[in-house]
């Protein structure tokens, strides 16, 4: 008892049954996935075998970090514009930005995806003006395919990727960029040196928020892709609840899972993580 | 960098800044010595901090003209102005270390790394920080800052250093230390110095000479010596020093607390006013004495304590003397 | 917590006095309304206490008030019991979910016969007690061990009339045939039906289509592949078509009318090859009403109860008793009117039970 007391302090003890609960109720799931994907429907690593085995399943898995990757890389490309915008306006301009920011975030996924089908469909808006001042004559093709899939993503995923950057970018002072330019750099010069490297950490914040967000889309990919476009999370849901391949289901949650782990890892190696989640840098 | 420069002469002529309808700055002309150290004093708001944006280049000057050893600079954009700078809370770059930060401004030119190496050592030995060039701004204490900062600005020999309120971040004992390191800087290596601030003893401790500002305008420009001797108005008097200003034959005069005598009891028949002592300070090197005058006057005189120490009392009756030429007459308004 | 545990009581309370009668309801909702709780989940977490109603498990929306005017009302009066509903959707991994947690709070699912084969054996599913439940009250071969058909719908199609107009396709293969027909097409995308289509228009006899040869009906799916879109809902199926992003889409037969009416007969039902699939009453293993709900079972299978349920939801029946009693403005919608039946296959929910979940991944692979 008397060691014991010495080495951990007496307040776990107090908060050990809510540590205990809590570990628990997040643990305890993930445990079961994995559990499940060793187990169902045999004991054995056959789901995880069947990554090898099946074109498939490689091919969803693909499509799923394509599809990822390019909604990330615009989300975040477009988000720095905008929160830089935001930053650098005026105090009015930039409270009617973050509102109608924040109010895309109040508009469910269901309703901006099919706003996107009739302003972009075969028959939407865009079509028929193209089509009716003679622009075009047949329709593009914006919509039920990888690229309506990916314009919605990246509609839907621009504000998450905005709010890291504009933390990021509000907390630097404005006094370092004219000392850059008071030195003698170019805007290029300053923007390479000072201010992408200020805002790194709020851009690795954003990249790794909407990747890891964009992984478990489904309502977006199933509607614009048109049946067509087969991301992760949609197929683990057929898997759950139409085909009852649960073994499957869980051997890719936990897959992406583990890829979302790994990446964390990957980064970790490169930079303090602290810094990007809001720690300092000292 | 030790050498004396070539350069370094600012002509400032009719230099205006207007935001909108407010004049930030109106009609201010002035002539920068090159080498001199001249500071631009005044409280806030007066138009100094503006003034010297316009210098450095990140504000444009509605009217007017700035040039440099005659040519003028007002079209030149800051980052082709090649004067050095000193931001208020330094503003350093927080990602880069101490050698990679004075390295900068010769970086951003494309010099040889040999070359920024060498500046780089010149400068650390300048402010004396060669054992901190590996660390990070955030490691440093305030007055190492402070250091990091100047030597940044200096690295790539500007001809005119802009300091703007350098040492407003520094606690009251550091800050002394660092004034005089900025003066044996700036007498060592020759650069025009434009230093703002709104302290009054570090201008008079460290200026060659001092221009004291109110309202976007010059109030009166001139050595340390002369703005505290010979005073030209109210404002100068009291912004640079303690001053008591008697009234006398519809004129004003202003009268240094430490050039009052004041001798207890008796009625001396050299007495220029009288009064009850009804407020003693003590301050160590002297004490300062609030006489209420007959004429409902506060007069404030400063007295050697190791002199006088003892011999006033609250409540004294006291005689007050002075020279006829420790009162300076002032300019009205 | 006190107050949300009062609420609650006081719903139940009044759930209990809206069946008995005692409050109408209008009272009864807005008092529902007024706490922001939900009708269902009172009478969901009510469910459990006591046997004297079946919980019936369907997709919400229209079906609620269908099955309780259609099959509910007839049930109450028969046995003294009520009927209540959980509309979140009796999809196959939730029953097994629900089973296999061990908190049973359905009594009957409105699923597919298919289910009844891939959940019976494994212990999902409550045998189906056919002393009470007539095997002759629907079409042979769909009254299974773990569950019985009560109403039929149909995979059919529609066409664009403006397309087509003149020389309209008639069948699954003039679906699948492009070059004469160009335009897009829809298809459902959890292969069922899709599959059968694909294998008739590649010239596989209605009656000889089990088992299914999958790689002949995915290489002619994936033939159409650049010119057709997937749906996964009604309402998407309906929305495909209606918005003109197809020019023939494969429906639920019961939309047919919705969509000619919606599109004031620009596009129209083709019922040739339409596919009859089975819906079935499964009930999960260990359902909390016990027996009792067998009898609910009999009495959807009665001929005013099948009529009501076509009349209300457009399903049709399955009880060949009720063929003959098909409205007159139903017979191009009802999939077993006089009109339509000699027209029709018929699916085979034991293939689809056996072979439903590897189905559905090929054709996912296929056509993504």
């Amino acid at each position: 008892m008397q060691t014991f007391n010495r080495s951990i302090h007496p307040g776990w003890l107090i908060i050990a049954p809510l540590l205990v609960l809590v570990v628990t109720l997040y643990l305890g799931p993930i445990m079961n996935i994995l559990w499940l994907s060793f187990t169902d429907p045999e004991p054995g690593l056959g789901n995880y075998a069947k990554l090898g085995e099946s074109d498939a399943l490689l091919r969803i898995v693909w499509t799923t970090v394509r599809i990822c990757i390019v909604t990330t890389l615009f989300s975040v490309g477009l988000g720095y514009s905008i929160a830089y915008a935001m930053v650098h306006c005026d105090q009015r301009q930039k409270n009617y930005m973050l509102t109608l920011l924040l109010v895309s975030f109040w508009i469910s996924i269901l309703v901006r995806t099919f706003s996107w089908l009739m302003l972009l469909g075969r028959k939407g808006l865009v079509n028929g003006t193209l089509e009716n001042i003679g622009l075009i004559a047949e329709p593009i093709a914006f919509m039920r395919n990888e690229l309506g899939v990916l314009i919605g993503m990246i509609h839907y995923m621009i504000p998450y990727a905005v709010l890291p950057l504009l933390v990021s970018m509000q907390s630097i002072d404005t006094r370092i960029m004219d000392a850059s330019r008071n030195l003698g750099a170019s805007g290029s010069q300053s923007f390479l040196r000072i201010y992408l490297p200020l805002t790194l950490p709020g851009l690795v914040a954003s990249t790794l928020l909407v990747f890891i967000l964009s992984l478990g889309f489904y309502v977006t990919p199933a509607v614009l892709g048109g049946g067509k476009v087969l991301m992760v999370a949609e197929y683990i849901s057929v898997q759950l609840l139409v085909t009852l391949k649960w073994g499957t289901a869980a051997m890719l949650a936990a897959l992406m899972l583990f890829g979302v782990l790994a990446m964390l890892w990957l980064m970790s190696k490169f930079m303090k993580l602290s810094t990007v989640f809001g720690g300092t840098t000292r | 960098m030790a050498e004396p420069l070539e350069i370094g002469s600012l002509q400032i002529r009719n230099v205006s800044k207007i935001f909108g309808t407010f004049k930030a700055v109106s009609d201010v002309s002035l002539n920068v010595q090159k080498g001199e150290f001249l500071t631009l004093l005044g409280p806030s708001g007066s138009g100094k901090t503006t003034l010297l944006m316009m210098l450095a280049g990140f504000l444009d000057v509605s009217e007017g003209d700035i040039a440099l050893d005659g040519a003028s600079i007002a079209g030149v954009p800051a980052e082709k102005r090649n004067f050095g700078m000193v931001f208020q809370g330094y503003a350093l770059f927080p990602h880069m270390n101490v050698r990679d930060n004075i390295g900068y401004a010769l970086s951003v030119r494309n010099r040889a790394v040999a070359e920024i190496e060498a500046c780089v050592d010149e400068m650390l030995d300048l402010v004396q920080l060669q054992q901190f060039a590996d660390r990070k701004p955030g490691q440093l204490s305030g007055g190492q800052q402070q250091r990091v900062a100047l030597a940044r600005a200096l690295c790539f020999a500007p001809p005119v250093l802009l300091l703007d309120e350098p040492l407003g971040a520094l606690d009251k004992k550091l800050r002394v230390e660092v004034q005089e390191q900025l003066k044996v800087i700036h007498r060592r290596i020759g650069t025009t110095f434009i230093y703002v601030t709104h302290d009054q003893e570090e201008a008079l401790s460290m200026s060659d000479r001092i221009v004291i500002m109110r309202d976007g305008a010059i109030e009166q420009v001139g050595t340390p010596k002369e703005l505290y001797e010979r005073p030209k108005n109210k404002f100068t008097a009291s912004f640079l020093g303690k001053s008591n200003f008697i009234h006398h034959n519809d004129k004003v005069y202003a009268l240094r607390p430490e050039k009052i005598d004041l001798i207890v009891g008796v009625d001396h028949q050299d007495a220029r006013m009288n009064g009850t002592v009804s407020s003693i300070t003590y301050f160590g090197s002297m004490q300062r004495v609030i006489v209420d005058t007959k004429e409902g006057q506060k007069i404030e005189i400063d007295i050697d304590v190791w002199r006088n120490a003892n011999e006033v009392k609250l409540g004294d009756a006291v005689d007050l003397l002075w020279a006829d030429e420790a009162a300076v007459e002032l300019q009205m308004g | 917590m006190h107050d949300k545990q009062f609420m609650k009581e006081t719903l139940q309370d009044s759930a209990k006095a809206y069946q008995e009668g005692r409050l109408d309801r209008r009272t009864f909702l807005a008092l529902c309304g007024a706490s922001g709780i939900a009708l269902t989940a009172v009478m969901a977490g009510d469910a459990e206490a006591a046997a004297d109603h079946v919980v019936m498990w369907n997709w919400g929306g229209q079906s609620e008030e269908c099955h309780s005017s259609a099959i509910g009302d007839a049930f109450t009066a028969n046995t003294g019991k009520g009927l209540k509903f959980d509309t979140s959707g009796p999809l196959e991994g939730k029953i097994k979910e629900m089973v296999d947690s061990g908190n049973v709070t359905a009594d009957v699912a409105d699923g597919d016969l298919f289910n009844a084969v891939s959940l019976g054996p494994t212990g999902h599913l409550e045998p189906i007690d056919y002393s009470v439940v007539s095997r002759d009250k629907t079409l042979p071969g769909y009254a299974l061990e773990f569950g019985v058909s009560i109403i039929l719908y149909g995979y059919a199609f529609v066409y664009d009339t403006k397309a087509y107009g003149d020389n309209p396709p008639q069948n699954w293969a003039d679906f699948f045939d492009t070059a004469k027909f160009p335009g897009m097409r829809s298809l459902y995308k959890w292969a069922n039906g899709s599959l059968e289509a694909a294998l008739m228009a590649d010239g596989v006899a209605g009656d000889a289509l089990y088992p299914l040869d999958m790689d002949r009906a995915l290489t002619k799916i994936q033939s159409i592949k650049e010119d057709s879109l997937y749906w996964g809902s009604g309402s998407e199926a309906h929305s495909m078509v209606v918005n003109g992003e197809v020019s023939m889409g494969m429906i639920w037969q019961n939309r047919g009318r919705n969509i000619e009416n919606d599109t004031d007969g620009r596009y129209k039902l083709v019922n040739n090859q339409a596919m009859a699939m089975p819906g079935a009453y499964i009930v999960p293993k260990g359902n909390p009403a016990g027996s009792s709900v067998m009898q609910f079972i009999a009495t959807a299978q009665e001929v005013p109860a099948q009529l009501a349920l076509l009349d209300c939801l457009g399903m049709t029946p399955s009880n060949p008793e009720a063929f003959g009693q098909i409205p007159e403005d139903q017979q191009d919608y009802a999939i077993t009117s006089a009109k339509n039946i000699d027209k029709i296959v018929y699916n085979d929910p034991e293939w689809w039970g056996k072979n439903g979940g590897d189905a559905v991944n090929a054709f996912l692979d296929a056509i993504s």
